[in-house]
């Protein structure tokens, strides 16, 4: 589903990532973990398109981001850490307007908007303008827009910052049937404890290099999840 | 305040300081606009009442007016950026959250729309002092004074601004279709503003005439006036009285706007809450969502609208007024006698000119601020966002275009293909405007800014765009009264037309490869 090889994306003298490599499968909830300024961020960046990397390659379904980036950006959905929104917009028309650019025919829209808006309780809210949306609401906003379309891939970066514990319960939930029905999902977390008990397979980060990845109980072992990354972190 | 500065020191494209030579090129033109074009036009204005004034013994009365010019412009010119600065920044949140004394935040908010207020009224009273002191004699006590006066003026055109700005952020939160009704009402304002101003030059004509019957009267009922015009001739205690006055109002505004500011920089407005419906929606093309999704923007924001969308109702004014006074046409035509044809020359220039101040693509780049990880995240080419931005422009300007030069075409004497071409003309420049302004847009970004009108009104781009559209206007008119003679208008016109087609071509091609490329690498 999602081949990332020998990634490296430099700023300045700065290597951001460095000659990463990962494969995610369908059906894999793959999480991404590191501190802060590790290189998650531009990672995630790089695979949904929106930042040019220096070297290496990443095929989406086959589908090269650097040859074919429309192509390859039809399958995914991105969804930032800060969701800025189209503040002028109302929930609805943002909706509308995703579902247009990704072709959604006007009856699976409604079906979906209406399905995950329920989901979210944000019914009673697509109708104002998103600029009155407190943060969780434009997080829950921009998760309806990516799960919308029925991209094969769905990239988040922390998604559940600013989710209440009811909204949080229900994205997990939608993760894993959005990979048990052929998907997958890459996201980064700084929140262990939801990493492990959700993904699939698990990558950590240190100063743009990989150092551990893999499923999760080859990657934790006996340990907990915070406790291997705190030991590779120290290292 | 560097907000406000910030692209003539620093390239947002290429994240770096600006070389020291472009920096310079940057404020020479700045310096230009302001000193050059602006103060030179009240300069004139100086010129013409100032030593009939002083003459008459009422010289008062000449700093009365030319202050009352400074902070109408001043204040009137400036409403909008003190709304935006004062109530719409997106840090007011972060900032009211810090233990920063709300009376701080407002000075600091204050300073740039005193900076601002300060740059209009300067160029009024700048030339107003100096012409004075070269007229009537320059003075200690009057240099001084005048000195005084001209900040007096600023901070009047301060207090006011803060006013209006104060009364637009009252009503905002009060409107539903805010934007519209806004800019109607703005719309009103400017008209009023105008219609004042061409009858102030007919009444100042009439004072300048009849200055001491006027200055007995205006002495007589308003001896404030008298009193405030005296400062400029020196007077001390007038001076000191306006002084002391000034520093108090500034103080109560401060204090009321400390007062209202945290209610209306944190309300979401009085307004009933929007209540969903599902309904049917008709499916859309990517590129007509796109295109829809612009014009969203652009109706979304009265600033957006007034700063870059005049011509949209210029341009069918314009039309219907040469339309039904077609006798103004004839007159130019008599009075600019170079060239033949040089009515329906000029004629072209004034809608090409008109058509200019629709630039609403140019900021719509720098508009998409922090939220570009939309466009560049979905499946479409960024040259296809760039086409709705583009498109926007053509629209909103071509249709109001169609209007204006088909009554010019019939207002116009000459022959059928004058009149054709006058119609075809102004839409290629139109056409190639629209390209020229999404260009400079992408060329000059600044995608980080926390108030709107930073990118729509103040960006280096919109400058580039805005005079560089005269400049264009500039030169397509002013070699026909050389040529104009020898080749005839018809033949001149295609030309342009020709000229500006394939001008139009060049920046397609731009737009479709290296224009995309910069988009999709904001």
């Amino acid at each position: 589903m999602l081949k990332i090889e020998n990634l490296t994306k430099t700023y300045g003298d700065k290597k951001a990532v460095d000659d990463l490599s990962l494969h995610i499968q369908r059906g894999e909830i793959y999480g991404f973990i590191g501190h802060n300024g590790a290189g998650k961020t531009t990672t995630l960046k790089s695979v949904a398109g929106i930042l040019n990397f220096d070297e290496g390659e990443i095929y989406i379904d086959g589908t090269s981001v650097k040859t074919a980036p429309v192509d390859s950006k039809k399958k995914l959905a991105y969804i930032p850490d800060n969701p800025d929104l189209y503040d002028f917009m109302s929930g609805i028309k943002y909706l509308n307007f995703i579902a247009d650019i990704f072709g959604v025919s006007a009856a699976e829209r409604q079906e979906k908007i209406r399905k995950y808006a329920d989901i979210f309780e944000l019914t009673s809210d697509l109708a104002q303008p998103i600029s009155s949306y407190s943060h969780g609401m434009k997080q829950k906003l921009a998760i309806i827009s990516a799960w919308i379309h029925s991209p094969r891939l769905i990239i988040m970066d922390e998604p559940f910052v600013g989710l209440d514990p009811k909204a949080a319960f229900k994205l997990k939930e939608m993760m894993r049937e959005h990979c048990d029905s052929g998907g997958a999902i890459f996201f980064s977390t700084h929140v262990l404890e939801v990493a492990e008990k959700l993904c699939d397979k698990v990558a950590i980060i240190k100063q743009g290099k990989l150092i551990k990845s893999g499923t999760m109980e080859e990657v934790k072992g006996d340990e907990s999840l915070e406790e291997v990354f705190l030991e590779l972190e120290a290292e | 305040m560097t907000e406000v500065f910030r692209s003539y020191f620093y390239n947002a494209k290429k994240k770096q300081m600006r070389s020291k030579g472009n920096m310079i090129l940057m404020f020479a033109l700045f310096v230009f606009l302001i000193v050059g074009v602006l103060g030179g036009t009240f300069t004139f204005v100086a010129l013409g009442i100032c030593g009939g004034l002083t003459a008459a013994g009422a010289g008062w009365l000449y700093f009365s007016i030319m202050s009352g010019i400074a902070i109408a412009l001043g204040a009137f010119g400036s409403i909008f950026n003190t709304y935006s600065s004062l109530y719409l920044p997106k840090d007011n949140d972060l900032l009211l959250s810090m233990p920063i004394p709300v009376k701080t935040i407002i000075i600091s908010r204050l300073l740039n729309v005193y900076l601002l207020g300060t740059m209009y009224s300067a160029v009024v009273m700048i030339p107003t002092l100096v012409i004075y002191w070269l007229t009537a004699g320059a003075t200690v006590a009057n240099v001084i004074c005048g000195i005084i006066l001209f900040i007096i003026v600023t901070l009047l055109v301060l207090m006011l601004s803060c006013l209006l700005g104060w009364v637009v952020a009252k009503i905002s939160l009060k409107l539903k279709n805010k934007s519209f009704i806004t800019v109607i009402i703005s719309l009103a304002f400017i008209g009023g503003y105008y219609y004042l101003y061409f009858k102030a030059q007919d009444l100042i004509r009439d004072l300048v005439t009849n200055a001491s019957e006027y200055g007995t009267n205006i002495k007589a009922s308003a001896y404030i006036l008298y009193l405030f015009g005296r400062i400029g001739e020196g007077d001390i205690i007038a001076t000191a009285i306006f002084t002391a006055a000034t520093a108090l109002l500034l103080a109560l505004t401060i204090f009321i706007l400390s007062r209202s500011f945290l209610k209306l920089a944190t309300a979401s407005g009085d307004t009933k809450k929007a209540l969903y419906r599902e309904k049917a929606v008709k499916q859309k093309t990517a590129f007509g969502a796109l295109l829809r999704k612009e014009i969203a923007r652009f109706t979304s924001s009265p600033n957006y609208m007034l700063n870059c969308g005049l011509g949209i109702l210029l341009l069918p004014a314009m039309g219907i007024f040469l339309l039904v006074k077609s006798d103004v046409i004839l007159t130019i035509g008599e009075v600019i006698n170079i060239a033949p044809n040089c009515d329906a020359l000029i004629v072209c220039a004034m809608l090409m000119m008109v058509s200019t101040m629709n630039d609403m693509a140019t900021p719509s780049v720098s508009l998409e601020g922090r939220s570009v990880w939309i466009p560049q995240s979905l499946p479409v080419e960024a040259k296809t966002v760039l086409w709705a931005k583009t498109a926007v422009q053509l629209i909103l300007t071509e249709i109001p275009m169609l209007i204006a030069a088909v009554c010019c075409a019939i207002a116009v004497q000459g022959s059928i293909t004058v009149k054709l071409l006058i119609c075809i003309v102004p839409m290629i420049f139109a056409l190639f405007m629209a390209m020229f302004d999404t260009f400079t847009g992408v060329k000059n970004p600044i995608m980080e800014w926390t108030t709107e009108i930073v990118p729509i009104k103040q960006g280096g781009a919109i400058a580039i765009a805005l005079f560089g559209g005269w400049g264009f206007v500039a030169v397509f008119a002013i070699p026909y009264f050389l040529i104009g003679s020898a080749i005839g208008l018809p033949l001149y016109l295609t030309v342009w037309a020709v000229i500006y087609l394939l001008a139009a071509v060049l920046l397609y091609r731009w737009l479709n490869t290296k224009g995309a490329k910069t988009f999709s690498r904001l």
